[in-house]
């Protein structure tokens, strides 16, 4: 009874709060002078946009070309994060030779790498994956260090008393016992990307949703810029909902509902 | 030929931490035997270093003072099983994963160890549930996992610590009679720790009763009531005041 109660409350909630979303949003659009399309005008131009070509490319190409951008950068950041933490976190001499560099750096907005990765890389490809990179890479980094750091000072009692040495203890305990901690780093990581790759394509490309939205302010396009908007929070969206999905499958003794 | 053979020699085992300029005394002279294949009850009050002590026999911490003498020399690690007071039971791993850990981390091969591990799950009375995981395990199973791994590492010798503290009445009782079952089965000798007499009287061979910190033997038992035992026999109550009368304060 409560249960189903429940159930109908989950589902209806989400569906009135999108609702009083679009009634404001429409409201404010309706405004004298307002600046903002209305939903339905935003609605035809991204129907629009995906079949017109703007710059050589509809809408959904100029959304693979930034997410092609993330996922490289993205996966490149996995590799190297996932490395460079648990040398931070097992290793003592390397923590103390390298963490205060990564302390300094690390509070450094990727964003304001951007002038400087320009001027050296030029406005290829090149540039904006590594931008991507600088991006992800950072909160890979953090909590597979501090997953290490917090790791149950039992569990390691337990591998040592069952025989493990200090190479099985990284492997058999540390390692997975730190996963959970991993995988919340590569879900801040993804979309901290996506953020990056949209402010990187805002200052120099030629393609990418971030390129569409600099295309609308600069032919006042209004439109435009609200519809990519939509089109960024959406791609987010589903990325960490495929995330939270991959966590479930990779570590169903942390995340899966199973009890 | 010694008829008891001492497996373990306690002597003066000593312990203080240094906690922010404080120095907080644990053990202190610890000193006692542990015979060949007995079941050993270290009765102690909460928090007088029952855990402290047996981290050291384990070697997974550093005495002050004093030494320890295993006969047949130190045995390495994995050489000793430990059952945890907090399960400790590796989370990502199945019941079979936790169970197999000592001979994986060994080196035996799959078939191997899964066969020698089948067998403790099934002492325990876990068949059927190999592939769940920790989790979805109730504190009593959680602990017959716990049990079940300290025996797959075929160590002679067992420290238990206070491996049924957090289960409730009903399912300590029966994890009683299971581990008095499985000592009969298995031989091995058992040093376990606990903070409740009738636990104590009811399993061991002989009761050191530990002093409140810093804690050393304070009192010898020996306890020939045979088995099974009930917490009515008469015997089994005289003990029991005794020991109570004797029992330092729980801070
Ligand atoms: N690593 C440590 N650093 C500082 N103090 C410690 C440490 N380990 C244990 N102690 C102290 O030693 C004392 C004994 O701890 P211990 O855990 O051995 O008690 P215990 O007899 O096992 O208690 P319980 O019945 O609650 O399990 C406690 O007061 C504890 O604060
Ligand atoms: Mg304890």
């Amino acid at each position: 009874m409560k249960h189903n109660k429940d159930r109908i409350l989950s589902m209806l909630l989400p569906l009135i709060s999108l609702g009083l979303f679009f009634v404001l949003w429409f409201w404010l659009a309706r405004a004298e002078d307002s600046m903002i399309p209305t939903p339905y005008e935003t609605l035809l131009r991204l129907l629009e946009i995906c079949r017109k070509p703007i710059s050589k490319a509809t809408l959904p190409i100029h959304i693979w070309v930034s997410l092609r951008r993330v996922l490289i950068a993205f996966f490149c950041a996995i590799v190297m994060g996932v490395s460079f933490g648990v040398a931070l976190g097992w290793n003592r001499t390397f923590r103390a030779l390298v963490n205060p560099i990564f302390e300094i750096l690390r509070p450094i907005p990727p964003i304001a790498w951007i002038p400087l990765i320009i001027l050296w890389c030029g406005i290829g490809e090149l540039p904006k994956v590594i931008i991507v990179l600088i991006g992800s890479v950072v909160p890979i980094v953090l909590n597979t260090y501090s997953g290490m750091k917090e790791i149950d000072p039992l569990l390691l009692d337990a591998g040592k008393v069952l025989g493990a040495g200090r190479r099985q203890l990284l492997w058999e305990i540390t390692l997975p016992a730190t996963v959970p901690a991993i995988l919340a780093g590569i879900r801040t990581a993804l979309s901290s990307g996506w953020m990056c790759v949209v402010a990187a394509e805002m200052i120099a490309a030629r393609q990418g949703v971030g390129f569409l939205i600099v295309r609308g302010q600069e032919s006042g396009d209004t439109a435009l810029i609200v519809a990519c908007m939509l089109v960024i929070g959406v791609v987010s969206m589903l990325l960490s909902t495929v995330l939270i999905k991959l966590e479930g499958v990779l570590c169903p003794w942390q995340f899966s509902k199973t009890k | 030929m010694a008829v008891l053979e001492n497996k373990i020699s306690v002597r003066n085992l000593c312990k203080t931490y240094e906690m922010k300029g404080n120095s907080h005394e644990v053990l202190r002279n610890m000193s006692f035997d542990v015979r060949e294949n007995e079941f050993l009850v270290l009765l102690g009050p909460g928090q007088c270093g029952k855990t402290v002590l047996l981290n050291i026999l384990a070697e997974l911490e550093q005495p002050d003072g004093g030494e320890i003498v295993f006969a047949g020399g130190r045995p390495r690690m994995g050489e000793i099983g430990f059952v945890f007071q907090k399960y400790a039971l590796f989370p990502w791993k199945t019941v079979m994963g936790n169970v197999e850990m000592s001979l994986k981390l060994r080196g035996v091969d799959k078939e191997t160890r899964r066969a020698a591990a089948q067998e403790y799950i099934d002492m325990v009375g876990l068949s059927g549930f190999e592939k769940a995981l920790p989790k979805q395990l109730s504190g009593g199973m959680k602990q017959r996992v716990g049990i079940a791994r300290a025996y797959a590492s075929e160590a002679s010798i067992m420290l238990m610590d206070e491996p049924f503290g957090a289960l409730d009445a009903q399912t300590r009782y029966q994890m009683e009679d299971e581990i008095l079952r499985i000592c009969e089965k298995k031989k091995r000798t058992v040093v376990f720790v606990t903070n409740n007499v009738e636990e104590a009287i009811y399993l061991g061979d002989r009761i050191l009763l530990l002093s409140s910190r810093p804690s050393s033997v304070k009192e010898e038992y020996v306890v020939d009531l045979p088995r099974p035992r009930k917490h009515t026999d008469p015997a089994f109550l005289a003990l029991r005041n005794r020991i109570v009368s004797n029992t330092d304060l729980n801070i």
